[in-house]
């Protein structure tokens, strides 16, 4: 939202903590919220799902105590009107169609931007308005109030007081299930205190299986002790079976329908007639909503939306750096113990014992490694909803029509990798829509049905996640990307390109700017980006396409995803990254200041003698380095000021002890993103994995404490 | 729309556009279940795998090298974004500087065998292909350590060619 002249100053959030507390909580609640209505839009038309608008409901009225809780006086008395709406819609007083659907979708969206803003001060008096309106109009537009329903009620046989005590919600319910020809059973049951939560919850959840249970009654007993249910119950079952449902619990079941109705219904039924209806009472019955709740409801209605803690990024990574150094810490104590198994006499049993707890004990942190891992991942479906909600909208905006279907919204990555492919994601798509789907027209011309169609697909392959995203729209044109990549100079007239080389011409930077600029797609960003996006991340874009019948892009990305400030070092003419993490100190030392002999070489540190290794030898890539002379050749070293060469040395710990590590020459800090080794790699030790450096060249992410508890033992 | 571009016979079919297909002397039947493999030739080893395993050819980039590798892994190289292990198969393991292409194989071990000449798309009746047994009917001088990558071979013309196995060779 932009700052506007009348801006709302008493909705500002001063405490940034709350502040970004009430981001992210309201976030989760608009994205639920926002998910439920495309849901409800794509069944525009059939009878609405009641499951979805119960949960829209029960979404929205926890936004709007939490911005009431905020002091957000105007977001509150928004989500309050959207409230009213769901209202309307759950009772049936309002009708679902395809134009009160895609009204609530533009009504939800507005919404979240207005959250966000009211927020942090920044929405104007114009903005809620705006809003005020939209939500006005959709209901008295589509208010097209349904067919007044008869009340039901009048075939049940409930006393008057037992009447009264359902809400106007359950009465609908009521309607909805004599429309479609259900019967309806009483069922008694009386628990004793102590099993009424297990039991009464396990008979519910029995009979919701098989129909609806309408409402929860209080019923009077025989002793304190015992609590007792009126249960309505509809379904499409006959008596015998309702009472096999009910048998385990000891409850009664009758019909409740009274005799008359009982043949007049069943005389409908078999006409294939619905009950006619009649116009009812509509009172607001918002505050109706928790007036009888048996504890089974009560308790649900009571639960946040999702059982889950938030926990800091960084919070998963400390913990995942501190798993890691405790694994290497065992992988230490294990070698120990085989060492000292053969000097100690020990008896086969103690033998045993010891190398098996040890192994267990390994396998057990590898798998608290991985779970850690695990932590970071989330789904796509929030990225996948957004998408799909963009995809309308842009529709609507070139005058186009598309469906678009989401397959595969809970498939995990990292969720750095999400927050990162998301942009790509949503450029690709735009692409679609834009150059990819033709108008109404073309696609008529073509023999195509009018609304196009568009479909989000993620899928896992292997340790990679596939992101699709495909159209059916008029293809790519393999000759006209040739002549357009000639034209920009791309490649030679005469160059010969396979399929997929063409196809793939379309990803080369000063491709997208040689094609014409429309307002969805041409925002100056081509899809050079979107691959070097990517790539970066380790993954890789593919694109197919049948000419005038669809096109498809798939990005691959790694579902894992580690990032690390690394410090590169050069050691056998090669490049290492090590984690800055492991790295204690950089230090050039003299030739003299090195002690000792080749092989069991030392420095003084810090008031000590620590170990000195060479680390192209410890990578096993030639011999020893003769430290103790300049190096002479391919600048390696330091030039002191007085002309001897000094030699760069990192100092890093390895199962506790302090070790110098000689390498040949610092070169920089910086982020890297390291990359998987695959299933055979990750057996490699002292290998974290490989990151691409410039030029192609790939340099191998090395990790220290294993490294070295590797390579020299004699630490 | 496609449902499955990257299915296994998409991909055979892919591959058989790539490279020219050299179909076995009775095929005229054609319709048995013909089995496409890739053959291909390193430091003078014949080698084939299935054309469903793999993932395509490329021009082998830069290797580097890893700290004692496993027997027959030459180093890693960036492919396509993936960190990919280089397996080289051939006799004289160590002379690397003529392998000029890279077979991609599919699967979570992220490999590419290093290959001087990609020969082709074959394709072999089920008949053609044989177990290699323990011993006597052994394969053609293949680097000993190399043997249990494969667990079936078949007959091009006087060579005996292994048709590698793709578990055995991701248990590197």
């Amino acid at each position: 939202m932009k700052n506007g002249k009348s801006q709302i100053t008493n909705s500002l959030i001063d405490d940034k903590a709350l502040l970004s507390e009430y981001l992210s909580e309201s976030e989760e609640l608009i994205d639920s919220l926002l998910a439920d209505l495309d849901s409800l839009a794509s069944r525009a038309g059939d009878s609405p799902d009641t499951n979805l608008i119960n949960r829209a409901f029960r979404t929205v009225h926890s936004l709007k105590g939490l911005s009431g809780m905020m002091g957000l006086a105007e977001v509150q008395s928004l989500a309050h009107d959207f409230e009213d709406i769901l209202d309307d819609l759950r009772l049936g007083q309002l009708a679902m169609n395809e134009r009160t659907s895609a009204a609530l979708q533009e009504a939800g969206a507005g919404l979240a931007a207005l959250v966000g803003g009211a927020a942090r001060g920044k929405s104007t008096d114009e903005d809620f308005e705006r809003l005020r309106q939209l939500l006005a109009s959709i209901t008295l537009k589509s208010r097209e109030r349904q067919k007044r329903e008869d009340t039901g009620l009048e075939m049940l046989n409930l006393s008057r007081s037992e009447r009264a005590l359902l809400t106007e919600y359950e009465e609908h319910r009521v309607n909805e299930n004599v429309r479609a020809g259900r019967s309806f059973y009483a069922i008694i049951v009386t628990f004793t205190i102590g099993k009424l939560d297990t039991q009464y919850r396990a008979l519910v959840g029995r009979l919701e299986e098989a129909g609806e249970l309408i409402t929860t009654l209080p019923e009077k007993t025989s002793a304190d002790t015992l609590v007792g249910f009126k249960l309505v119950f509809a379904a499409a079952l006959k008596e015998s079976d309702v009472k096999r449902i009910v048998a385990p619990y000891g409850g009664r079941v009758s019909r409740l329908e009274r005799s008359p109705w009982r043949k007049a219904g069943a005389a409908l039924r078999a006409a294939g007639r619905i009950m006619p209806g009649r116009s009812g009472s509509a009172k607001d019955a918002s505050g109706e909503m928790d007036a009888v709740l048996p504890p089974g409801f009560a308790q649900e209605s009571l639960q946040p939306l999702s059982p889950s803690v938030r926990v800091e990024m960084s919070q998963i990574d400390e913990l995942s750096g501190l798993a890691h150094e405790l694994s290497i810490g065992i992988e230490k104590l294990t070698s120990l113990a085989e060492t000292y198994l053969d000097a100690a006499k020990l008896g086969a049993r103690e033998r045993f014992d010891l190398r098996f707890n040890a192994r267990r004990m390994q396998r057990e942190f590898l798998e608290l490694e991985e779970r850690l891992v695990g932590l970071r991942m989330v789904s796509l479906a929030q990225t996948f909803t957004r998408a799909a909600r963009l995809a309308g909208r842009l529709a609507r905006e070139l005058g186009k029509s598309v469906s678009v279907e989401v397959i595969g919204r809970e498939t995990q990555l990292d969720k750095v990798i999400v927050d990162r492919v998301a942009d790509s994601i949503y450029h690709v798509l735009r692409n679609a829509l834009d150059h990819g789907l033709e108008s109404l027209d073309e696609r008529r011309l073509a023999g195509k049905k009018a609304r196009g169609k568009i479909t989000l697909e993620a899928r896992l392959e292997g340790t990679r996640a596939v992101i699709s995203i495909s159209d059916d729209g008029n293809g790519i044109d393999q000759a006209e990307v040739r002549h357009r990549a000639v034209e920009a100079g791309l490649i030679a007239p005469d160059e010969v390109l396979s399929a997929e080389e063409t196809l793939r011409l379309i990803l080369r930077p000063g491709f997208s700017t040689a094609n014409q600029i429309s307002a969805v797609s041409g925002r100056g960003v081509g899809l050079d980006a979107v691959e070097r996006t990517i790539y970066e991340l380790g993954g890789e874009v593919r694109i197919s396409s049948e000419k005038g019948k669809w096109t498809r892009f798939d990005l691959a990305v790694p579902t894992t995803l580690v990032m690390i400030s690394a410090f590169i070092v050069r050691a056998s003419g090669w490049r290492y990254a090590i984690n800055v993490a492991q790295i204690i100190e950089l230090l050039y030392l003299a030739p003299e200041d090195i002690l000792g002999r080749d092989g069991r070489r030392s420095v003084a540190w810090r008031g000590g003698t620590i170990p000195l290794v060479e680390l192209g030898y410890t990578l096993g890539l030639g011999g020893a380095r003769l430290l103790h002379q300049p190096a002479g050749h391919n600048g390696e070293g330091h030039s002191a000021g007085n002309g001897s060469v000094k030699v760069p040395v990192l100092i890093t710990n390895a199962a506790d002890r302090n070790v110098a590590v000689a390498v040949e020459r610092f070169d920089e800090q910086r982020e890297i993103i390291v990359k998987s080794l695959g299933s055979v790699g990750r057996k490699l030790k002292g290998i974290s994995g490989a990151v691409d450096l410039e030029g192609g060249d790939v340099a191998l992410v090395l990790d220290m404490p294993s490294l070295l508890v590797l390579r020299s033992m004699r630490l | 729309m496609p449902k499955s571009i990257n299915d296994r016979t998409a991909n055979a079919r892919l591959m058989m556009a790539a490279f020219p297909v050299e179909l076995g002397d009775d095929v005229a039947d054609g319709k048995q279940d013909l089995l496409s493999v890739l053959m291909f030739e390193v430091g003078g080893a014949f080698y084939a795998i299935g054309v469903e395993h793999t993932e395509g050819v490329v021009d082998c980039p830069r290797i580097t090298p890893l700290p004692s590798p496993p027997d027959g892994v030459a180093g890693i190289a960036s492919v396509r974004g993936r960190m990919t292990v280089v397996m080289d198969l051939g006799l004289k393991a160590d002379d690397h500087s003529s392998r000029r292409r890279l077979i991609l194989v599919k699967g979570d071990a992220q490999l590419g065998l290093l290959a001087d000449r990609v020969d082709g798309v074959l394709a072999l009746k089920p008949k053609k292909v044989r177990p290699i047994a323990q011993g006597k009917d052994s394969v053609q001088p293949q680097r000993p350590e190399f043997g249990w990558h494969a667990k079936t071979y078949f007959k091009n013309g006087e060579r005996r060619v292994p048709i590698l196995d793709i578990e055995l060779l991701s248990e590197t």
